[in-house]
């Protein structure tokens, strides 16, 4: 089912900001939230599970229903995971497209991945304390 | 011991009121504080010392190495890119330009995926701004577009708006206006005398509408634009317009969304048509607590905000070619620096790849999505708990951050200094 996602702030994800590799932060930068009536469409409960795909790759993030977002339309707070579906084109004006990427979601079992986990996909290495 | 107004370094409000308690190396209680500045203030999550990637792990080692590795690494390239700038106070910030000027190096903050399209906007059409303290003591009617106050600067309602009392408005939240609009209904929303639902890419259409509406068309305005109808339209409309003082503050939901730079332009215009009215101003809500200083000093020393080239030898200026997501897009740059950012957490997946691919080096206190990518970070001192400098609000005033209490880490201009004098030293006279 395609959605139209849109980025931007919580307060969590501002307060866990400088602990980026902790599981809290991973749990906020991870949470993507759905209208009910959508999550109902895709036969999803809250807390499932979903694959997350754009143009860009694919990442797997955690289903919330909310009332204050329209049908057809995911958020995900700023981040590296919502970062990792979008374009890098910005039209000649610097800035990427982060509140109007489309992106495909289906249901999955695998699990989130860590934000280490996920630099590695982008070729860096892991650095745990 | 007790500190009395302390500045937050946390978000462009930099509340400069709060009391920290310092026993002490350690924080050990925060007043006034929103969420996010207890959180900073109280956090311990520091990088114990530098790191270097050594293969397929990494190793701790001295700062002097990290120092002189770093200056060899930029020394090497050809293209490097100094990125971040807006989590360092302004002493840094001047180092880091004048660094790039002497390796010929791009150098961009992070305005370039924020208020970069308000910057060029303003460029096109001018800045009807003002301080934060005259909205506090006179704005009658405010207006968040595309921001959410509530969860990216908590306290900016309790501290210049909606919950704020000022001279000239005794019962602030009886008194002020208070319209939001966005695509979604946020906390911001919730509490609004008027909120407008637009549709995701609508903004330019109804700001266009709104202003066709105050200068007496509206006869012409459609039954809906963008989802917003036209009878919520013309009450929005004579809201503004009721206005003795009006205060319009604009987020990330303009710059990012399809239109960018020309939303922002459209809502300065906006904003000039209703002070053939009234009066009014518009100010973005800046994020990072020294993005506007980052502009303002770049603008100082090179002429331009951010996104500022010296591969010529001169400062060149052109966002879309010599912004950092651009740059980093065209796999051009083959080194870079980052201080006071996290590239790997806010840039697109293919920015972060390429971070990966070329020596990058970071200078920042904690680990953070961008560790990962680096070859190099080198921790520093915390502006505002154990460093000091220079810090520009959101409105464009600055204030001195202070040091509470004197820490084991090294400043960023510490830092930079050093790096500054070995590239000199190996560039020559």
């Amino acid at each position: 089912m395609n959605f139209l996602l849109n980025t931007g702030r919580t307060i969590r994800q501002g307060s866990y900001v400088e602990r980026k590799n902790s599981d809290a932060y991973k749990g906020e930068a991870t949470s993507l939230y759905m209208h009910p009536v959508d999550m109902m469409i895709l036969e999803i409960e809250e807390g499932s599970h979903v694959r997350v795909e754009s143009n860009q790759g694919d990442v797997v993030m955690k289903v919330h229903p909310a009332l204050w977002i329209s049908q057809r339309e995911v958020f995900v707070c700023l981040g590296p995971y919502a970062n990792y579906l979008v374009a890098p084109e910005t039209h000649c004006s610097g800035m990427p497209d982060f509140k109007s990427t489309m992106v495909t979601i289906t249901p999955t079992t695998d699990l989130l991945v860590t934000v280490a986990e996920l630099m590695e996909r982008c070729g860096g290495v892991r650095y745990e304390d | 011991m007790k500190i009395e107004d302390v500045v937050c370094t946390f978000c462009g409000c930099l509340c400069d009121d709060l009391v920290v308690e310092v026993d002490g190396r350690r924080v050990v209680s925060v007043e006034n504080g929103c969420t996010l500045a207890n959180e900073k203030f109280m956090g311990d999550h520091r990088l114990q010392s530098p790191i270097r990637r050594n293969g397929k792990g990494w190793e701790h080692i001295s700062y002097d190495d990290a120092i002189r590795e770093t200056a060899e690494i930029l020394c090497d390239a050809d293209r490097p890119i100094l990125y971040g700038w807006s989590g360092t106070h302004g002493e840094a910030q001047s180092i880091g330009i004048h660094l790039a000027e002497l390796l010929g190096a791009l150098v961009d903050n992070t305005s370039t995926v924020c208020h970069g399209p308000s910057i060029l906007a303003i460029q096109e059409v001018g800045h009807p701004g003002c301080t934060l303290g005259q909205v506090k003591n006179r704005a009658d009617v405010v207006v968040y577009w595309g921001t959410n106050p509530i969860d990216a600067h908590p306290r900016h309602m309790s501290r210049y708006t909606t919950f704020a009392d000022g001279f000239f408005l005794k019962e602030a939240f009886r008194d002020r206006r208070l319209i939001v609009v966005d695509v979604r209904k946020t906390e911001s929303a919730n509490i609004a005398d008027e909120f407008i639902t637009i549709e995701p890419g609508g903004d330019y259409a109804v700001l266009s509408a709104l202003r066709a509406i105050v200068r007496g068309k509206r006869e012409i305005i459609p039954p809906s634009v963008s989802g917003v109808s036209r009878e919520q339209l013309f009450r929005v409309a004579d809201l503004l317009l009721s206005a003795k003082f009006g205060a319009i503050f604009f987020g990330l939901g303009l710059t990012m969304s399809p239109g960018k730079y020309k939303n922002v332009r459209n809502a300065i215009e906006l904003t000039e048509e209703l002070s053939r009215h009234t009066k009014y101003t518009i100010s973005p809500m800046r994020g990072h607590w020294n993005v506007y200083g980052s502009n303002e000093v770049f603008t100082w020393i090179t002429g331009y905000p951010y996104a500022v080239d010296f591969a010529r030898g001169i400062a060149f200026y052109n966002p879309g070619e010599t912004t950092s997501v651009d740059v980093l897009r065209r796999k051009e740059c083959d080194a870079c620096l980052v201080v006071g950012s996290d590239p790997g957490a806010h840039f697109p997946k293919a920015c972060a790849e390429h971070l990966a691919r070329i020596p990058t080096i970071q200078i920042d206190p904690h680990t953070n999505a961008t560790t990962h990518l680096s070859r190099i970070q080198i921790p520093v001192a915390v502006t505002g708990i154990d460093a000091e400098g220079t810090a520009y609000r959101m409105d464009g005033v600055p204030i001195r951050t202070r040091m509470l209490f004197k820490g084991e880490y090294p400043s960023d201009t510490e830092i930079l200094e050093r790096l500054y004098t070995l590239v000199k030293e190996a560039k020559g006279p």
